[in-house]
């Protein structure tokens, strides 16, 4: 199978141009911005905590979805050809203690931020979005409650060897999926091709308004996957391992009249599936705070000089395609910056508003 | 059969990711293939099938769309006008004709031409994730459908032309 070509911006490598880039973060904004800056002939270095490049796109979305050949053909070919060179296994800390997040698991190495401005002339950090939303209802912390990345990404990660990676044991047991996305529905799929022994998915809303749409919710049911809707959770119930969940659900009583009422629904796994939330390292340092989440913000360098950030860790969890234009456009800004700054020219440089002025319009470019 | 490589989705594979659409804006600015939410929540990219017979190319009056000689449809924005009456857009049996808010404010696939140039291939279909975007001749593309493909394109034409 051919790979993804991260390096699609040319054809042969370009003669090296003598400039080292670190990139923190090897998902699909990280490849993408490495391939453009390996095109333009940077040493690049990517640091990621997992073993293999690929992030989400290899840990997080099931198998069937996105080939790993496709992730690892491209990955390697950029290595090969263009030089890119990848340390795994290595986590640049941390605004999260270590061992916070899923994936940490595999870290084998810790590196500060201020070494990796030592060794690289500019950094892109694309660490993504890594933690879990969580209800905050009682119950929350029983053992059988997962969140979603935390179910998913075992079942990926299994097949590299690293202390306390478990695919969870949902062999002849009740499921209760809580969401309606895209990462809910393969959490769905992957239970049952695990061998529950039922599947259900709730959600607070209707099934009109799920973000997985339709199409999907009906090809879960056809599956044998029980579809709850305006249904929302109020506790996790059980003593030692989660046993079910209250869940407060609207149903139309015998008058016609929409009616609330509590049941429980019983359950030996429940996965929680409501999103993640961006985890970048310094975040405060960085300056991140003054980025509203989830525009389409891109490129640009943070309130530390040739520091740039780009992906999830800037816009917060979106699809791979922002991504992948975030990190390409990091990379384009980062390239100019640095350029630039070979002149003398830094004052210059406009790339865009982000994190370098106060006023939020007015001073484009002028430091 | 026509010997020049074309773009074809498979929809069965594509998971809606938006990489093409993306790339397609790095690469060209105005992007010239689009995710489209149909009713039932698929997200699916509409591009230009490169058509055999373009219906486009025989109701543009300005003969703005022409074929070139290896059969790719290309629009010439010195000749397009940007015209009200948009029967291009209506003709496009695939809804892959593009209003925008930039020049001709008339955005299409050439199959990135400025990268063929260069010896490249389109970028979409370099950078999908799936693979469910292959650059070939038609008879490979022939080839590369499954039932499984061919039922997905009869959905998203379904919704295309609202049946």
């Amino acid at each position: 199978m051919r790979g993804m070509n991260f390096n699609f911006l040319c054809g042969e490598p370009p003669r090296p141009n003598g400039r080292n880039v670190g990139i923190i973060g090897a998902g699909p904004s990280g490849l993408a911005a490495a391939g453009l800056l390996s095109c333009q002939g940077y040493q690049v270095e990517v640091y990621d905590k997992l073993p293999k490049p690929g992030g989400l796109m290899l840990f997080g979305i099931p198998g069937h979805r996105i080939p790993k050949e496709r992730i690892e053909t491209g990955t390697r070919r950029m290595a090969k050809r263009y030089g890119v060179i990848y340390h795994t296994r290595t986590k640049v800390c941390c605004s999260a203690p270590l061992h916070e997040e899923e994936g940490d698991h595999f870290c084998a190495d810790m590196r500060g931020l201020a070494d990796l401005l030592e060794k690289h002339e500019a950094i892109i950090i694309c660490s993504g979005s890594w933690k879990s939303r969580r209800l905050g209802i009682p119950g929350e912390s029983l053992p059988g409650v997962y969140a979603g990345i935390q179910f998913l990404f075992p079942i990926r990660a299994v097949q590299y060897t690293a202390p306390n990676v478990k695919v969870p044991d949902v062999v002849g047991k009740r499921v209760m999926v809580i969401g309606a996305g895209h990462s809910a529905v393969d959490v769905a799929h992957s239970a049952l091709s695990l061998g529950a022994a039922e599947v259900c998915m709730v959600y607070r809303r209707s099934r009109k308004e799920a973000p997985c749409g339709t199409y999907e919710i009906q090809r879960l049911e056809d599956m044998g996957v029980r579809w709850r809707e305006l249904t929302t959770p109020m506790r996790f119930l059980g003593q030692d391992t989660v046993e079910g969940v209250e869940v407060s659900e609207k149903v139309v009583d015998e008058q016609g009249a929409m009616v609330e009422r509590t049941t429980v629904i019983p359950a030996e796994v429940v996965v929680t599936a409501i999103g993640e939330i961006a985890t970048p390292p310094f975040a405060k340092e960085l300056g991140l705070e003054n980025v509203r989440r989830g525009e389409v913000r891109w490129l640009n360098m943070t309130a530390i000089e040739n520091v740039f950030v780009a992906g999830d860790a800037l816009s917060g969890p979106s699809k791979i395609g922002k991504a992948v234009y975030s990190g390409l456009r990091a990379a384009r800004s980062l390239a100019n910056w640095l350029d630039l700054k070979a002149q003398n020219r830094q004052h210059e440089f406009t790339g865009d508003l982000m994190a370098r002025s106060p006023e939020p319009t007015g001073s484009h470019g002028a430091v | 059969m026509s010997e020049t490589k074309k773009l074809s989705v498979n929809y069965a594979a594509c998971i809606g990711c938006e990489t093409c659409e993306y790339v397609c804006r790095f690469a060209n600015e105005t992007p010239r293939i689009h995710m489209a939410r149909t009713r039932s929540g698929l997200m699916v990219p509409l591009y230009c099938h490169h058509c055999e017979d373009p219906h486009c190319v025989k109701v543009c009056k300005q003969g703005a769309i022409v074929v070139d000689a290896q059969g790719v449809v290309l629009l010439n924005t010195m000749l397009c006008r940007g015209c009200d009456s948009r029967q291009c857009i209506q003709a496009c049996p695939y809804a892959a004709m593009f209003e925008t808010d930039k020049g001709v404010m008339l955005a299409k696939c050439d199959l990135c031409a400025a990268r063929r140039r260069a010896g490249l291939e389109p970028a979409c279909a370099e950078m999908c994730p799936t693979g469910a975007i292959l650059y070939a001749v038609p008879e490979t593309l022939k080839k590369a459908e499954t039932p499984e493909s061919l039922a997905a394109v009869e959905r998203v034409l379904a919704h295309i032309r609202g049946k």
